[in-house]
């Protein structure tokens, strides 16, 4: 029967048996067991500029700020917890607001989905064989993507002023930037097989497009600008802050107001109305990626 | 002394484990045979209390564990070392930092949190290692070795934890048989020379008898076998393993090349190496 | 041999369907069945968008107009540059020559001055956030967390936190704490615990169960259980998810000085309401490349993270 002794013969069986002499000739086998210098030095290294930051940070931006009880802080806390007058909070606004919120959002996916579906192939790699041409395409996209939507939304209500046709058009156009790219990657990652089964049946480029690639990228398709869609529901939201119309003109017009209660009653609302529309595009997408995908 | 007093546990549907009693001396390598689903790995883990029992007792050194809570639990845990099927180390840690997770229940919250173990524990540990003949993959990434190896660091991982019992759920069922001969002569050798009662899980008959004092035969959640290797009939073996086949054998249920009757020049080498 | 069995239907005379016609019955079965759902659905897609029309006025001639104003306002941000003055520096009078870039670029040290402002916010936030995401993500696992309140309320929490937008946050904390980028940083700082917080969480699900079973067998309570059996499993994604975090940060500091929240936000959203001309596009294109420029570090860092262990 094999015996389990230790190379030096010397048997620990408890940690209270361990002498000065084998922790120094463990330390002497193992050096790096013990931690070496260097990586001890990497770690704590680390750890320490990240808190050194966070110190200076805190000073440098003053953090002691939050900690002063400031009128204004007490009183929004107050509201948040106490509505008064709710007889009087214009619901009719409010859900107005909250329509106008969906339609800008649901305008402005649809029609950057539109043209995301057309600037999507022309910026794919296996579909469109000049470089220059492509890359030109996309670099435009990184404009409309580099430049914040509410920059946009600030850049519209400038030139068609305030309302929500700027909403639409900022959101519109960065959409344009984001699912165009996302559209053309999933144009790039299609199964190759499929596409030469039905160039193999003698069919041109464009009936090539339609049923070797658009049956197995519409999916990708749908369920990308679905959940646009909602992304774009929640910063519509944020639009109306620099006028360019939805629920968020009215956040702001009751919060310049003081009227913090109805602020959280519309946000709590928001959240609700993304809630949703999370759900319908969860079902939709399940119904449409689940069975059909043509 | 480990007493087990109608240990049983219920799922909704099912009883994998039975009224199971056994009384275990100190210092007893007892193995625990049985085909899958007999409730043998229910059984050990309820022993550890990594699963909980829905009735009976384990009462050791005059402590009923089947009932304790919160910081006991944890004590009892580390006293009572488990080895794996499938070895359950980190893999993304390194060997000596597996190893000494087996100190981890000596230590506060933040020294555990950081790692931060003292030279004795790193000596310890590496001595451990050593006795497996596995302390030069010290500062290896754990999932870097083979199966036998992590076995070998799993049970390093046991022997810091000084344990006063050891459990191993089916420690060679995922090794070769090389491997698998490595691992029961170590847990044979810690049994012997560190005096620890030790229970393991096994499926091969063969193996139980080779190794342990004495043998538990588990079906459907019952005990229906308890007695030495030697008082292990063919009769008994089919009831446990549940064979109507006739022409049922011993060696249907090994993992050992000796049983294959080629007892490889590989096996020997290997146990030279762990005795040298 | 393969023998083809033939499933074709047979007619109550036991003779056998022509197929064609089996497969043009099923056809139309299929088509009417489903035929009330999808005139529903086109329906109610086509109500949505006339609604959507309306609401916002997005008629022909409104577009016409406000494409005709859109080109007039981006002719009047574009610079008046010349090319023999471009690089041309200040004359003895300290004015910049008009024409040349550093005419253009007057107030770049103002610019440069609040970009800094923006970065340190975005690591000051992503920092917190993800301090915030760390200590929220273990009680928010379903695999991780037993007690089903604990995980019921971590989970809530993490959602409101990134359900209200950024900017929205930050417009409270303006108030709050006044002016300035503390506020930016907050309201950067409990989005991203949110966001980040989730990603972890469903990182942590998917995590294998055993080292987690190691460690609560030689006796690790549950800190020690993440700590050494999750935390290594999960932190190359979370370190990865961090820096991708970082970047999304970036452009929310950016912006969030439209409400008085701190950083180039503020700089750009008076210039853009104020202004017409050149600055515009000046502060823009600074940060559409600070932006860019700090895209392409953080890719840097995180495929370098990625590849290291146990830090």
């Amino acid at each position: 029967m094999a015996t389990l002794t230790a190379a030096d013969g010397v048997t620990v069986r408890s940690l209270a048996d361990v002498s000065k002499d084998q922790v120094a000739a463990a330390r002497a086998g193992n050096p790096d067991a013990f931690g070496s210098a260097r990586r001890s030095m990497l770690v704590y290294g680390a750890w320490a500029s990240a808190f050194l930051y966070l110190v200076f940070a805190f000073w440098y931006f003053d953090f002691a700020r939050m900690f002063q009880p400031s009128e204004n802080a007490q009183r929004l806390l107050a509201a948040m917890f106490r509505w008064q007058d709710m007889a009087e909070w214009q619901y009719g606004n409010i859900y107005r607001g909250i329509a106008e919120t969906l339609a800008m959002a649901f305008l402005g996916t649809f029609l950057a989905s539109i043209v995301a579906l057309f600037v999507g192939f022309l910026a794919a790699r296996n579909i469109v064989r000049f470089p220059v041409f492509r890359h030109g395409v996309r670099r435009i996209l990184d404009v409309f993507r580099g430049v914040d939507q509410l920059v946009w939304a600030l850049v519209f209500v400038r030139a068609v002023g305030l309302g929500p046709l700027a909403g639409v058009l900022a959101i519109f156009i960065s959409d344009i930037g984001t699912l165009s790219k996302l559209y053309s990657e999933a144009i790039e990652n299609i199964d190759r097989k499929q596409v030469e089964g039905v160039k193999a049946t003698g069919a041109g480029p464009v009936r090539t497009i339609r049923f070797g690639i658009l049956p197995q990228v519409f999916p990708v398709f749908l369920s990308q600008s679905l959940y646009f869609l909602e992304s774009n529901t929640r910063s519509a939201t944020i639009l109306g802050i620099v006028g360019a119309g939805g629920i968020g003109m009215i956040i702001i017009e009751r919060f310049r107001a003081t009227l913090y209660d109805q602020v959280v009653f519309v946000v709590i609302n928001v959240l609700i109305l993304v809630a949703i529309i999370d759900w319908v595009s969860k079902k939709i997408r399940m119904k449409f990626i689940g069975e059909v995908g043509h | 002394m480990l007493e087990i007093n109608g240990l049983s546990k219920h799922f909704t549907a099912t009883k994998a484990v039975d009224d199971v009693s056994l009384s275990i001396p100190d210092g007893q390598m007892v193995g625990i045979i049985g085909r899958s689903g007999a409730g043998k790995s229910t059984l050990l883990r309820m022993l550890n209390r990594l699963a909980d029992p829905t009735a009976g007792s384990i009462d050791f050194k005059g402590q009923n564990v089947a009932s304790i809570k919160g910081s006991e639990l944890l004590k009892w845990r580390s006293e009572c070392a488990m080895i794996f099927q499938q070895f359950n180390l980190v893999g993304r840690l390194d060997v000596i930092t597996n190893v000494l997770t087996g100190r981890m229940y000596h230590h506060g919250f933040a020294s555990s949190m950081l790692k931060l173990y003292s030279p004795a524990e790193r000596a310890f540990a590496i001595h451990a290692l050593d006795r497996l003949t596995m302390a030069h993959t010290a500062m290896q990434r754990a999932d870097t070795l083979s199966g036998g190896q992590q076995q070998r660091v799993a049970i390093a991982r046991a022997l810091v934890q000084e344990p006063k019992i050891l459990l191993a759920d089916e420690p060679i069922a995922s090794l070769d048989p090389m491997n698998a001969k490595v691992v029961m002569d170590a847990l044979r050798a810690i049994n012997q020379e560190d005096k620890i009662t030790v229970v393991c899980n096994l499926h091969t008959l063969d193996t139980a008898r080779r190794y342990c004092d004495r043998v538990v035969g588990m079906a459907g959640g019952k005990v229906v076998f308890d007695g030495s290797a030697d008082e292990l009939t063919m009769d008994v073996a089919r009831e446990i393993y549940g064979a109507e086949l006739g022409d049922f054998t011993e060696e249907m249920t090994s993992t050992d090349l000796s049983a294959l009757g080629k007892s490889a020049a590989a096996t020997a080498v290997d146990g030279q190496k762990l005795a040298s | 041999m393969a023998v083809i069995t033939d499933t074709t239907p047979l007619d109550g005379m036991g003779h056998r369907q022509d197929p064609v016609a089996v497969y043009e019955k099923h056809r139309q079965e299929l088509a009417r069945s489903k035929m009330g759902q999808t005139i529903l659905m086109i329906a109610l897609f086509l109500g949505l968008l006339i609604f959507s029309v309306v609401t916002s006025q997005f008629f022909p001639e409104r577009l016409a107009q406000a494409g005709g104003r859109l080109f007039e306002y981006f002719g009047t941000i574009m610079p008046n540059l010349e090319w023999d003055k471009l690089f041309l520096g200040r004359d003895e009078q300290g004015r910049a020559i008009e024409g040349s870039l550093t005419f253009w670029y007057t107030d770049l040290d103002k610019y440069l001055a609040l970009i800094w402002e923006t970065i340190l916010m975005a690591i000051t936030a992503t920092l917190l956030g993800t301090a915030g995401a760390l200590a929220l993500c273990f009680a928010g696992s379903r695999n991780l967390m037993s007690n089903s309140w604990i995980y019921f309320f971590t989970r809530r929490f993490m959602e409101i936190c990134r359900g209200v937008p950024e900017i929205l946050i930050a417009l409270i904390f303006v108030f709050a704490f006044g002016i300035g980028p503390l506020a930016g940083i907050l309201a950067v700082a409990i989005h991203s615990a949110g966001a980040l917080g989730k990603l972890f969480a469903e990182v942590n699900e998917n995590v294998s169960q055993r080292p987690i079973d190691g460690i609560r067998g030689v006796g690790g309570n549950w800190f020690e259980q993440m700590r050494y059996g999750v935390l290594p499993q999960v932190l190359p994604n979370f370190v990865s998810y961090g820096f991708l975090r970082f970047e999304v940060n970036v452009r929310a500091s950016s912006i969030i000085g439209f409400v008085g929240a701190g950083g180039i936000g503020q700089e750009l959203n008076r210039v853009i309401s104020f202004y017409s001309d050149d600055r515009v596009l000046a502060v823009l294109i600074l940060v559409v490349l600070t932006v860019t420029v700090i895209d392409l570090i953080s890719e840097r860092l995180r495929l370098y993270f990625i590849g290291k262990e146990q830090l």
